[in-house]
């Protein structure tokens, strides 16, 4: 609805990635290098998926939820989590610093700011500036934020399990299950959406709620983590 | 290091640049789209009669929605909204009001019932309904009055209630109950028509086509046979061009003349049957324009053809379902002509059961007004009469086809009726038979009339807009009546002409609404105050979670501790 609108949601979508860069000390390492890198590692797991999905799944004329074409969509969904793997692995600089939580954090925006471009930018820029008002692109903003927490919380989990030498024993399995838990979501929503009936609102506020809690849940595990170390 | 600056900075450049350039393309191609509803909608004529404009001025529409002519105070500013009004429940003394003292308004869409949409030309309406439908009628008839003879300088629609734009209305009608006409700050529809500025018809043509079946001429004999003539026109005007029909007038005068056609010539098929008169058949334009076709047509005529012509039964609205049918004549009743062509009309008309009176009306030559079409044949010295259920001469622009002559209003049985009528009186002239005890084209035998190509062919132009300056030459109407009478006649010609150049048209006769639910710029600012709270909130969450308070105090301080270093 017209350029204001469409200026609206894109600050909604993209307002936050700027905000995390400036308000963390990202910006004191040089991290555009490895944003840009992260990015590429982004597009790269995209195709890889796309190319899997169309493969090895049937295109379902039904709205049920089919358990296992949802499997296959969750295994093809570790995809991401290996891409995530290598980027951690291989991108940062073991030199640069103790506070591998800024890396991951960093990695983790970046991520999620190539996943907004990539998904979000094209749909807002040819809906949002039509006449017509729906409240579609104010939840897709909503969704993005969501999607960027999340992203956040699944890079310093995964810095924990592969970064950290050092683990508390008992904290190893909660690690591993909010990491599954992060790293199915998509299959979570589509549950809800296909199954439950849930409409798009719902699962906006329902993603929401999990981001929060996911990232007040890894920010504790992390300073649990930092404990002994220190 | 610098190097690999610079070396990465040029690299940058020519990638950035043509990001921008292909972001450029790809803005310029996105259209508008995404409406609650896109509606087929047809504008109101434009046209000028020697300069002076008449209909609606204007084409294109972008003003919010509003329904009702009191929607606010009297005195609001209805300039920029548009009205959408349902013909049903119109008020035809404001409407009048309205044009008649030109206050302004941003545009006007009237909504007319769905049994005219021409996709709804099957469906049958309950008998119970005939009043409404009689009252409907009249209150269109008045409503294309008003506006075909005024001078809108804003744009006029027509479309069908459906059931998207009646939900649309109904809210619309919610909305203003409450007392806020749509603007811009406070929300609600928007109707959007995007027309191209609506240019003239640079040389409008009219299509006369005919068709000429010739009699028996005995062996021997060179003199000229007589010719008699049957003549419709085909063309229609109307409140609305794309929707101008015209099912009675003058559909019902062509299906009657393909049918007299068809019938005459499986009579003249055979030579031992073929008359000892010529047949010549015309399917004139321009009728509603003083039958400029049809004066046309005659001057074009080799003049031997026309001094041959005995008389001409010019055929206009035919369709009675009052069993009255007139014979209008110019010349006076006295004539030993029209004497003759009366008594044989009237005696097959008491045969069947139907009324025919004599009208006479006086042509006056210096009035350029032809009413009916036999006054173009009476200005030539030719014997015409025009057979039609009207028993006035109708004004300039009046029966011809507008937006109340449809289908469903026009009788096939009585057409079926004319039809008998007018063959039988010829034949029975052509073959000498009059006053005999004759039924040549009976019903049950093989020259019987067929009522399901009357039907056929009512139906056709029924769904057929026919205003002749957006007709072309090749245009597939056209094309469809030439074969036609080249299936029952020998020898078909078009002509095709430029009319006059009183009157002047202009294109643009219907387009697509589109109309869209906008919310009011006052509901964008407050998104904007939200978000940009939302944003400082989290930056500053943020910072005080990783850097700690001191680091958001400072960020506000460093200006003042600078200035307190310099100094």
């Amino acid at each position: 609805m017209t350029i204001f609108h469409f200026f609206n949601c894109a600050i909604l979508t993209f307002g936050p990635h700027a905000v995390y860069y400036s308000a963390t000390p990202l910006s004191e390492y040089d991290t555009i290098g490895t944003s840009i890198k992260a990015a590429v590692v982004y597009l790269v797991t995209s195709l890889v998926k796309l190319v899997c999905l169309a493969t090895f799944l049937k295109v379902s004329e039904s709205e049920s939820f089919d358990p296992y074409q949802e499997l296959l969509k969750a295994l093809i969904g570790f995809i991401d989590v290996a891409g995530l793997y290598f980027a951690l692995t291989q991108l940062t600089h073991r030199n640069i610093s103790q506070n591998h939580k800024f890396q991951a954090v960093g990695l983790g925006k970046c991520w999620a700011f190539a996943d907004a471009v990539l998904h979000r930018l094209a749909p807002l820029w040819v809906g949002a500036r039509g006449l017509e008002f729906t409240w579609e692109y104010v939840l897709q903003g909503l969704e993005a934020n969501a999607n960027l927490v999340l992203s956040i919380s699944l890079a310093a989990l995964g810095s924990l399990m592969w970064l950290r030498k050092n683990k508390p024993q008992t904290l190893i399995p909660i690690i591993y299950l909010f990491a599954g838990f992060v790293a199915t979501m998509p299959s979570i929503t589509s549950y809800l959406r296909l199954s439950l009936g849930w409409h798009f609102p719902e699962i906006v506020a329902f993603k929401l709620f999990a981001s929060l809690g996911t990232a007040f849940i890894s920010w504790q595990l992390f300073s649990a983590c930092q404990r002994p170390s220190n | 290091m610098e190097k690999s600056r610079t070396s990465s900075s040029v690299l940058v450049e020519p990638v950035y640049s043509s990001v921008v350039a292909l972001l450029i393309i790809v803005m310029a191609c996105v259209e508008l789209c995404d409406a609650v509803t896109v509606v087929d909608v047809y504008r109101l004529v434009q046209y000028d009669i020697g300069g002076v404009p008449f209909g609606s001025r204007l084409a294109a529409l972008n003003h919010h929605a509003g329904s009702s002519f009191l929607s606010s105070s009297p005195a609001a500013d209805l300039s920029r909204t548009v009205l959408i009004l349902p013909v049903r429940e119109l008020n035809l003394t404001f409407i009048t009001e309205y044009i008649g003292q030109k206050k302004p308004l941003g545009g006007l869409l009237l909504l007319l019932p769905p049994i005219f949409s021409p996709q709804n030309i099957e469906t049958e309406d309950g008998a119970a309904e005939y009043s409404a439908k009689d009252l409907l009628k009249e209150v269109l008839n008045e409503l294309e009055r008003l506006l075909v003879h005024a001078n809108i300088p804003y744009p006029v629609y027509f479309g069908f209630e459906d059931e998207h734009v009646s939900t649309v209305l109904a809210d619309i009608k919610k909305n203003d109950a409450t007392g806020q006409p749509a603007t811009a700050t406070t929300g609600g529809y928007k109707l959007v028509v995007a027309a191209p500025e609506p240019r003239k018809i640079a040389s409008p043509t009219i299509i006369n086509i005919q068709g000429w079946l010739p009699g028996l001429r005995a062996d021997g004999d060179s003199s000229q046979l007589p010719t008699i003539a049957v003549v419709a026109s085909y063309d229609t005007f109307g409140a609305a061009p794309a929707l101008s029909v015209g099912s009675d007038s003058n559909g019902s005068g062509v299906v009657a003349l393909l049918e007299i056609a068809r019938l005459f010539s499986m009579l003249y098929s055979n030579p031992k049957t073929r008359g000892r008169y010529n047949l010549l058949f015309a399917l004139t334009s321009g009728g509603p324009y003083n039958y400029n076709g049809t004066h046309k047509w005659l001057r074009s005529l080799d003049q031997r053809v026309r001094e041959t012509i005995d008389y001409a039964i010019c055929l206009n609205t035919v369709a009675s379902s009052g069993d009255d049918l007139w014979i209008h004549v110019s010349k006076p009743p006295e004539n030993a002509y029209i004497k003759q062509i009366f008594e044989g009309f009237s005696t097959v008309s008491e045969e069947l059961g139907i009324k025919v009176g004599l009208k006479h009306k006086k042509i006056n030559i210096s009035n350029s007004r032809v009413a009916w079409e036999h006054e173009q044949f009476s200005r030539l010295r030719v014997t015409a009469a025009t057979l039609s259920k009207l028993s006035v001469a109708p004004d300039l622009l009046e029966s011809t086809g507008g937006l109340s002559d449809n289908r469903h209003f026009t009788d096939e049985a009585s057409i079926s009726r004319s039809v008998k009528l007018v063959s039988e009186s010829l034949a029975r002239h052509i073959y000498g038979q009059e006053g005999k005890n004759i039924d040549i084209f009976a019903d049950g035998s093989s020259l019987s009339v067929n009522p399901s190509y009357i039907r056929t062919w009512l139906r056709f132009l029924s769904t057929t807009p026919r205003v002749a300056p957006f007709l072309s030459k090749n245009d597939p109407l056209i094309m469809a009546l030439k074969k036609e009478l080249a299936d029952h006649t020998v020898e078909v010609n078009v002509q095709q002409e430029v009319l006059d150049g009183m009157f002047t048209f202009y294109d643009s006769t219907s387009g697509k609404l589109h109309i869209y639910q906008v919310a009011s710029v006052t509901f964008d600012l407050l998104l904007l105050l939200v978000l940009g709270s939302y944003l400082i909130t989290l930056f500053s969450f943020l910072v005080i979670t990783t850097r700690g308070l001191d680091d958001l105090i400072s960020i506000f301080r460093r200006p003042t501790s600078r200035k307190a270093k310099t100094a």
